[in-house]
């Protein structure tokens, strides 16, 4: 093509399309002089003046349709159509605003939500991880070969030696978190913030660069200068040190131990645990070498070298696994197993988000559908406007797209609106996922261009979804009868298609999976948080008390990382004297204590449990929650002993050492057994023997699972402790069982703690109240939300359900008018009108059910105490469907028992 | 007589290029031309006539201009490009290879 044709060319369409009346005008002025030439030939041939104009305009034809294809022949046509058509369409859209605000605004709701959620899924999964080659890294986990579903940490052996002898990995770290007692000026108030103990090969694998400062340097000394450093987080360099520059090199203490800041992060660093405001070395010490069990407390992350698969890694890794347990008998039945760094962080938002995904998705296309139905009925009323129209030349394709591009209007002002809804949704579904405890939340996730633009597609997308079928269905038109006076008079309207009703039977079907999965997910949150505590937690009054770590514990050395102490009696000494004088408190009819909440405590000390004696053939080591209690504690808090005894007030340092274990650690470590008797050694290095078994009181009341738990007497503790756990030893909740006057006991309570230690108050009052309530409010959030979408969808698919009965009923109101009159009873006509009804809701409610079953599988692992083919379940969601649509049918139902027929058939 | 052939689709360009390349002309006269010059065989309706030349000017192988005419009314007067003679010889080359070929079968069959 030449420069010079691309120009004309591009001059002409421009002119067109920027002055579409200049052409047309240019285009009648033509047609006139061609009309002119004609009837001067006309008259020349001797026709008397009129007559030849008016032989010239029978010739020359329709010049309306001849401008028509004239303007098709210039090829713009399409732009120009669109343009008129959006002018036209926004007319005939602000003729009617009801019907336009109810589908912009409802299909604005579901595209809004589904770009939120996939804006949420997309931020989960496409973003890289802020690490360097993040795409490389993984978490390594250990798991006991019978229970793969838990996985669990790794000792500071198993490290070491996946480190060295792992050929397919390039990098590794390990980090260790738990809470920090810190102070940054010898002045200032302890503090208590969240820590992590970074190997200094961490920082390296995970590619991070200090904000200021440096990082860890390569030590093995826990001694050196090196070893003791802490890194700060930006926000505790803002709080604490006011963002002073010369923050680095002062000293602050960390546990009681004095360090040197050698640097602050960027802000916004985040690695496993959220809100972590220090980093300190960990540094393999002294005799890194077993003893194993050593305590699990690692969480391992580490590169893959470039090429290598994560099957490929997995399988090195089960070599060295197996290798390792050959020659460790205690490291027998461990497994590891590698999971991509990112699904260790946020895997836990899928399922839900996934869930949430498809309810989203189903609400609109029920709303498309909806608005499918609403398009059709104002079809039914423009029947007119547009047989005029076809009457006027135009083609059914012309018409299927002016109708489309109305449609398309509507579309895309949802879109727009859609953008206000994502940006809620988005804030609200950060809200309703709630990590599970020591994960990170998932951080607030910004409205981008991505989901904006997505939007904008949904809104066009559901436009032509909503659009097509309406506007095909509408367009074939018949203008002759259309237009006819019987159309005037009687107002027919017009034979919905078939596909309305195969359309209403699948909303009420999509409507079905979704009640049963939103009723589901309430069913087992409801069992959840219902479960049964297995103490009674009216009628007692409770507390924490506790004693500085400084106070009793000294720091004697580091072994691998972790500090050891010995433990100065004065702890036990102290708590002892306090709880012998809330004993004698006349209101208090039985007292306990307890170190830490029993239920959804913060912090949640854990020991290894290996079953001593040949009772099993492999002794497995298992991980447990770790409690220390006072005599009496479970009859205070009315726990029902299984069997055995609790600990009672010979159960001191001198008798023989004893544990209570929970019914979950007793099935662990010895099935189908009385575990009373048995000899057990814990973390600590100590034999102890179980006296008594006590039922699940759940850890957490939002794992499904119960956890293995075990007790130990706070007067039968080694002088020695190696770990994290060490303000453990000086804690204690005591549990008051009172009769009524709580306020009372309280304020003796309070008296008599004072009377031990004066200085030290009682830390928290309702400890253990206010751990209860605090239940899962995120899993509570996330069945909200569920629950509103499973009913929207339900309302939907019940409007849809009443378009098509009123529409029935409007249809059919000659024929009910002709059998009213003909003598047919109430009975009759209910049963004319709902015959099509129960044809949509009973195969739509199979469907619904059948769907309901195929999709269980996916729901399955969020559900607890139920399962996902409940029939009580999927007979509830049925049964309510079809009371809603028996609603939905009453107003349709009653407007055609009122019919006249003497006035209807008047009327025909 | 009887009714003029109806064009061949198609070989309306071909005409309406080849009479305007004589010299320009309005709408109409292109109509009177082509039946004139075909010896009334060929008849051009106003109905296909406008389509074409719209399309032709829209794709660059004709220009148009309004002018007097000769009653001094204002006409839309076609002309030819010079993108446009080349696309002339373009089609007549097409026709020559199209109409020998029927006239080869015909003449064969």
């Amino acid at each position: 093509m030449t420069a010079s044709r691309l120009l004309r060319i591009v001059r002409l369409r421009l002119r067109t399309l920027l002055h579409p009346r200049d052409a047309d005008v240019e285009i009648d002025r033509e047609f006139a002089f061609h009309l002119e030439q004609l009837a001067q030939e006309k008259e020349a041939e001797g026709l008397s003046r009129e007559a030849a104009w008016r032989a010239a305009r029978r010739e020359f034809g329709n010049a309306a349709a001849l401008t028509d294809r004239s303007r098709d022949a210039r090829g713009l046509t399409w732009l120009e159509d669109l343009r008129h058509d959006a002018v036209y369409g926004w007319r005939m859209l602000r003729r009617t605003p009801g019907f336009a605000a109810v589908a912009t605004l409802s299909l604005a709701v579901g595209i809004g939500a589904n770009a939120a959620v996939a804006g949420a899924i997309a931020a989960v999964a496409a973003r890289p991880l802020p690490f360097l080659h993040a795409d490389r890294l993984v978490a390594i986990r250990a798991y006991q070969a019978d229970h793969p579903s838990q996985s669990q940490a790794a000792s500071m052996a198993e490290y070491l030696a996946w480190q060295q002898r792992s050929r397919t990995l390039d990098a590794f770290g390990a980090s260790r978190s738990g809470p920090r007692v810190i102070r940054t000026t010898a002045d200032a108030p302890a503090d208590r913030v969240q820590g992590q103990a970074f190997t200094p090969s961490l920082f390296a694998t995970l590619g991070i660069r200090p904000a200021m400062g440096a990082l860890f340097a390569e030590t093995t000394n826990p001694y050196s200068k090196d070893a003791l450093v802490v890194i700060i987080s930006d926000r505790l360099w803002q709080g604490h040190f006011g963002g002073a520059g010369d923050a680095i090199g002062r000293t602050m203490t960390v546990d009681g131990a004095r360090r040197v800041i050698a640097g602050v992060l960027p802000p916004g660093f985040r690695y496993q645990d959220d809100n972590v405001e220090l980093w300190i070395p960990l540094i393999p010490g002294r005799d890194s070498t077993p003893p194993i069990p050593a305590a699990r407390t690692l969480a391992v992350t580490a590169r893959l070298k470039p090429g290598v698969t994560l099957a490929q890694a997995q399988a090195d890794l089960d070599e060295v696994s197996a290798a390792l347990a050959a020659e460790t008998p205690e490291l027998a039945g461990w497994r590891v197993r590698l999971v991509p760094l990112r699904d260790t962080m946020y895997g836990w938002t899928r399922p839900r988000l996934l869930t949430l995904a498809f309810a989203v998705a189903t609400v609109l296309l029920l709303t498309c559908a909806n608005i499918a139905a609403l398009l059709l009925a104002r079809g039914a009323s423009r029947q007119r406007e547009l047989a005029m129209r076809v009457a006027l030349g135009a083609s059914t394709g012309r018409l299927v797209r002016q109708l489309l591009t109305e449609s398309l209007l509507i579309g895309l002002l949802a879109g727009i609106a859609g953008l206000l809804v994502a940006r809620a949704g988005l804030t609200m579904l950060t809200a309703a996922l709630g990590p599970p405890p020591g994960l990170p939340r998932l951080g607030a996730i910004p409205l981008d261009g991505w989901i904006a633009g997505g939007a904008i597609l949904l809104g066009i997308g559901s436009s032509i979804a909503f659009g097509w079928l309406p506007a095909r269905a509408i367009a074939r038109i018949d203008a002759g009868s259309a237009l006819g006076a019987a159309a005037t008079l009687a107002r027919v309207a017009p034979r919905a298609p078939r596909w309305r009703g195969m359309l209403v039977a699948s909303q009420v079907a999509a409507a079905e999976v979704l009640l049963v999965g939103a009723i589901l997910l309430g069913v087992s949150f409801v069992r959840l948080s219902g479960r049964e505590l297995n103490f009674e937690p009216r009628g007692l009054l409770t507390f924490s008390y506790g004693l500085r770590a400084a106070e009793f514990a000294r720091a004697t050395g580091v072994v691998d990382g972790e500090r050891e102490f010995e433990i100065s009696p004065i702890a036990s000494q102290t708590i002892a004297r306090v709880y012998e004088r809330l004993r004698a408190l006349p209101g208090a009819h039985l007292v306990g204590g307890i170190s830490y909440p029993p239920v959804n405590s913060i912090i949640l000390p854990t020991t290894t449990v290996r079953p001593a004696g040949a009772a099993s053939a492999a002794p497995l080591t298992r991980t447990a929650a770790y409690f220390l209690v006072t005599p009496r504690l479970f009859a205070a808090m009315q726990t029902p002993l299984i069997s055995g005894r609790e600990f009672a007030d010979a159960d001191t340092g001198p008798a023989p050492w004893g544990a209570v274990v929970n019914e979950t650690l007793a099935r662990l470590c010895w099935p189908g057994e009385d575990p009373v008797g048995k000899l057990v050694a814990l973390g600590d290095g100590r034999l102890r023997q179980v006296i008594g078994l006590v039922p699940d009181i759940p850890t957490r009341l939002n794992w499904a699972d119960p956890q293995p738990v075990i007790y130990t007497s706070f007067l039968q503790q080694p002088a020695q402790y190696r770990g994290r756990m060490v303000p453990m030893f000086g804690e204690m909740t005591f549990v008051l069982r009172h009769s009524g006057d709580a306020a009372g006991l309280l304020a003796a309570a309070r008296q008599a703690v004072a009377g031990v230690t004066p200085d030290r108050a009682l830390v928290e009052v309702d400890a253990v109240d206010a751990r209860l309530r605090a239940r899962l409010p995120e899993s509570r959030n996330y069945v909200i939300a569920v629950s509103a979408v499973a009913l929207a969808a339900a309302g939907l698919a019940m409007i849809g359900l009443y378009g098509v009965i009123a529409h029935t009923v409007t249809a059919r109101a000659g024929e009910i008018a002709i059998r009213k009159a003909l003598g047919a009873g109430r009975r009759d006509l209910v049963a004319l009108v709902s015959r099509p009804v129960a044809l949509l809701i009973l195969p739509g409610l199979a469907l619904g059910a059948a769907a309901a079953l195929a999709l269980s599988p996916l729901i399955a692992a969020q559900l607890w105490g139920t399962t996902p083919r409940d029939p009580a379940i999927f007979a509830a969601a049925a049964i309510a469907l079809a009371a809603a649509a028996l609603l939905a049918c009453a107003a349709p139902l009653s407007r055609a028992l009122a019919v006249d027929p003497a006035r209807r058939l008047r009327c025909e | 007589m009887p009714k003029p052939a109806d064009l061949l689709q198609g070989t309306l360009d071909l005409l309406i290029l080849k009479t305007v390349a004589r010299e320009p002309l309005h709408g109409w006269a292109i109509a009177k031309r082509i039946q004139a010059l075909s010896g009334e065989e060929l008849s051009v309706g106003q109905g296909s006539l406008y389509p074409a030349l719209h399309r032709l000017e829209h794709q660059g192988w004709i220009t148009a201009q309004w002018k007097e005419s000769e009653r001094g009314r204002a006409a839309k007067v076609y002309s030819l490009t010079r993108d446009g003679r080349q696309q002339l010889e373009r089609e007549l080359d097409t026709w020559k290879r199209l109409s020998s070929a029927v006239g080869l079968l015909l003449k064969r069959a």
